[in-house]
C-alpha cells in the first residue's frame, strides 16, 4: 500500500486492522464516530468482532471480557464516553489485562461541545478510576505518528499486560493527510497469554480473571507488583522529541495539535531572532522528566501550551524543579490557537509567569 | 452546465473545497450546506470568504453558528427550485449517505448537475471498479443520477502533476464506461500546470479551511 489520503479516524480504524485487533466494542459520540464506523464495515468482512454496545459503561466491560478471554481488544470514544468507562478501565488495568483505548477529545467539562480540545490530560495521566493504576498513554500529533503507534500500541500491551490510552484531540480525528500504513513496527517478544479464560482444553486448572483481593496482605502485593511494573514502563517506554535545543531563549513544552501549532510559531519567532526550543512528549505517562534535565541554565523559561487550563503544567512544573520560570498559555472550550498567539506568549513571557 | 449543482462523492474527497473556489470563481448566488454528517470543515466555516463574494450561505445554522452536528437542514435549502436565474451549490455530505438528502428535492423536476468528486488516493475509490460502484450506491439512494465528473486527485502538499494525471486515466476510463463527462480537474494553485492536457474545466484551487501549520 503507497500513500494514501485518509481521514484522521478512518486511520486509526484501518491502523487497528493492520495492528491485529480481534474485535472491538464501543458507542457512538462525536468527533469519533468514524473510526466505529470504519471498523463495522471491515471487521466483520474480516471475520472478527464488532459490536455496538448499549453504553460506554457496557462497551468497557466488553472490552474487559474479550481481553480476558485472551483477545486483542479496543474501544474508542470522545471525553464524556471516556469518563463513563473510568471504572472499567481501573478493573481492567487491576486485572492486569491488555486493551487500546483511544480517546478523541472535545471541549468540556460536562457535555462540553464537539470542537477540539485536549482538557482530558488529568482524566488520561491520572485516571478517573479509583486505585494507583496507570495507563501507558500517547498522544501523537500527526496522523502518520498515530497511525505507527497504534499499530504497535496492541503488542506494547499485550507486553506489559496494561491498557494503552492513544489520546489525540477532535481535530487530528477529523483532518485529512497523506499516510502511509506500511512503516514497519518495532517486533517485540509477546509472551504466551496463560492467563487468558480460553477453557481447560488450552491450560492446566482454572484461569480466573479479577481484580478483587479481599485480604490485605494479598492486595498490598498486588500493588507492589505493579508498581513494579510501571517502573519498567517508565524505564523501557518513556518516549519524547526534543526541537532546536542548542541554547534556546526559550523551552515550549507542548504535545499533539499544540506541538504542530508552535513548529510554526518557533518558525516565527526565529525570523525574530528569538530562538525557541520544544520538548514534545509522545508518552503523557510516562511523562519524559529526564528531557527536563536537558534545558539549559542560561534558558530564560519555559512556556506549557495546551488546549486545556493547565493540566499538563503540573508534570512541566514536578520535571522542571523549580529551575526556570515557567509561564503557561491555554485556550479551550474547542478554540484551536493561532500560531501568533503562542508567539505573542513568547514575546510577553514574564507576564504569564506561573506563581 | 445547469444553474443548480449538487456536489457529491466519498467523504474526504474534497468536495466542500471544490464548492467554495466554484462558488467564488463562477460568481454562484448561493451556496447551500447540506453536510449533516460531519462536525468539523464544513463549507459554513467559510462565511466570511463567502459573505465577501456576495454569495449568501444556507446551511443548518439559523442565524448564527451553532457549531453542532444535528441532523437537520434549513427549510431555505429549496430556494434555487422555487426562483427562476439562480446560480446555486449544494455541499452534500459524503457517500450514499450523505446523497440520501436529495430525495428530499423529488418533487422539483428541474434539470440539476449532480457532479461526483473523485480523488483517487481516497482507498475507497481508488480504482475504476469502486468509483463505480459508488456512482451506483449514489445514484441508488438519491434517486437521481450523476451527471459528470469531477477529477481531485490530490495527496495535499504532496501531490505532483503525475498524480492528478494518473487520476485522469482512470476517470477517463469511469467516463467511458458510465458515459459520463469529465467537468472539472482540480489542482491546487502549488503544482504547476503548462504545457499539460487537463479534462474538463481547469479549477486551480486554494484550500480554505486547512490552516497553515498543517
Amino acid at each position: 500500500m503507497a500513500k494514501v489520503l485518509m481521514k484522521g479516524n478512518e486511520a486509526i480504524a484501518l491502523a487497528a486492522l493492520k495492528g491485529g485487533i480481534d474485535a472491538f466494542f464501543g458507542y457512538p459520540i462525536t468527533p469519533q464516530n468514524e473510526i466505529p464506523e470504519y471498523l463495522s464495515k471491515h471487521l466483520l468482512a474480516a471475520g472478527k468482532v464488532f459490536v455496538q454496545a448499549e453504553s460506554e459503561v457496557a462497551a468497557i466491560n466488553m472490552v474487559y471480557g474479550a481481553a480476558g478471554a485472551g483477545a486483542r481488544v479496543m474501544t474508542s470514544s470522545s471525553s464524556p464516553g471516556i469518563a463513563l468507562k473510568q471504572e472499567g478501565i481501573s478493573y481492567i488495568a487491576g486485572a492486569e489485562l491488555p486493551c487500546v483505548i483511544v480517546s478523541v477529545m472535545r471541549g468540556g467539562p460536562g457535555l462540553g461541545g464537539i470542537q477540539p480540545s485536549q482538557a482530558d490530560y488529568y482524566q488520561a495521566t491520572r485516571g478517573g478510576g479509583n486505585g494507583d493504576y496507570q495507563l501507558i498513554v500517547y498522544a501523537p500529533e500527526t496522523i502518520q505518528e498515530t497511525i505507527d503507534t497504534l499499530k504497535e500500541s496492541f503488542d506494547i500491551a499485550d507486553y506489559y499486560r496494561n491498557p494503552v490510552l492513544i489520546l489525540v484531540d477532535g481535530l487530528i480525528g477529523q483532518m485529512m493527510e497523506s499516510v502511509d500504513f506500511d512503516k514497519p513496527i518495532r517486533k517485540r517478544f509477546i509472551p504466551e497469554k496463560d492467563y487468558a479464560t480460553t477453557g481447560t482444553d488450552h491450560h492446566p486448572g482454572r484461569n480466573i480473571v479479577n481484580s478483587h483481593y479481599l485480604n490485605p496482605d494479598e492486595l498490598e502485593q498486588h500493588n507492589l507488583h505493579l508498581q513494579k511494573k510501571y517502573q519498567q514502563i517508565k524505564n523501557n517506554e518513556t518516549k519524547f522529541e526534543m526541537i532546536n535545543m542548542e541554547q534556546p531563549d526559550y523551552v515550549i513544552v507542548a504535545y499533539g495539535t499544540m506541538s504542530r501549532i508552535a513548529r510554526s510559531a518557533i518558525e516565527m519567532l526565529e525570523e525574530q531572532g528569538i530562538h525557541v526550543g520544544m520538548i514534545r512528549p509522545i508518552t503523557l505517562w510516562p511523562y519524559p522528566r529526564a528531557a527536563f534535565d536537558q534545558i539549559p541554565k542560561s534558558c530564560k523559561g519555559i512556556l506549557c501550551a495546551e488546549m486545556s487550563m493547565g493540566q499538563m503544567l503540573d508534570d512541566v512544573l514536578i520535571s522542571d524543579r523549580g529551575r526556570h520560570d515557567v509561564a503557561f498559555f491555554g485556550r479551550v472550550g474547542g478554540i484551536v490557537p493561532e500560531p501568533e498567539e503562542i508567539v505573542d506568549a513568547i514575546l510577553h513571557f514574564q507576564e504569564r509567569v506561573v506563581k | 452546465m445547469q444553474p443548480i449543482v449538487f456536489m457529491t462523492g466519498y467523504y474526504g474527497s474534497g468536495k466542500t473545497e471544490i464548492v467554495l473556489e466554484l462558488a467564488i470563481r463562477d460568481q454562484y448566488d448561493m451556496v447551500i450546506d447540506l453536510d449533516i454528517i460531519n462536525p468539523y470543515f464544513r463549507s459554513r466555516e467559510a462565511h466570511r470568504a463567502l459573505a465577501e463574494a456576495h454569495i449568501q450561505l444556507i446551511s443548518s445554522d439559523h442565524d448564527q453558528p451553532t457549531y453542532a452536528d444535528m441532523p437537520y437542514v434549513s427549510g431555505r435549502m429549496y430556494a434555487p427550485f422555487l426562483e427562476t436565474g439562480v446560480k446555486a451549490i449544494y455541499d452534500l455530505g459524503g457517500n450514499d449517505l450523505g446523497a440520501k438528502l436529495l430525495r428530499q428535492f423529488e418533487m422539483f423536476d428541474q434539470e440539476i448537475e449532480l457532479l461526483l468528486v473523485v480523488n483517487l488516493f481516497r482507498p475507497e475509490t481508488s480504482d475504476t471498479e469502486k468509483i463505480i460502484q459508488l456512482i451506483h450506491a449514489i445514484e441508488g439512494s438519491s434517486g437521481r443520477k450523476v451527471t459528470g465528473l469531477i477529477n481531485n486527485t490530490n495527496l495535499l502538499k504532496e501531490t505532483t502533476a503525475e498524480d492528478i494525471l494518473a487520476g485522469q486515466v482512470v476517470l477517463r476510463e469511469v467516463s467511458h464506461r458510465m458515459k459520463l463527462p469529465i467537468r472539472f480537474t482540480v489542482v491546487e494553485r502549488h503544482v504547476p500546470v503548462e504545457g499539460i492536457a487537463w479534462d474538463g474545466d481547469l479549477l486551480r484551487l486554494q484550500l480554505r479551511l486547512r490552516k497553515s501549520w498543517y
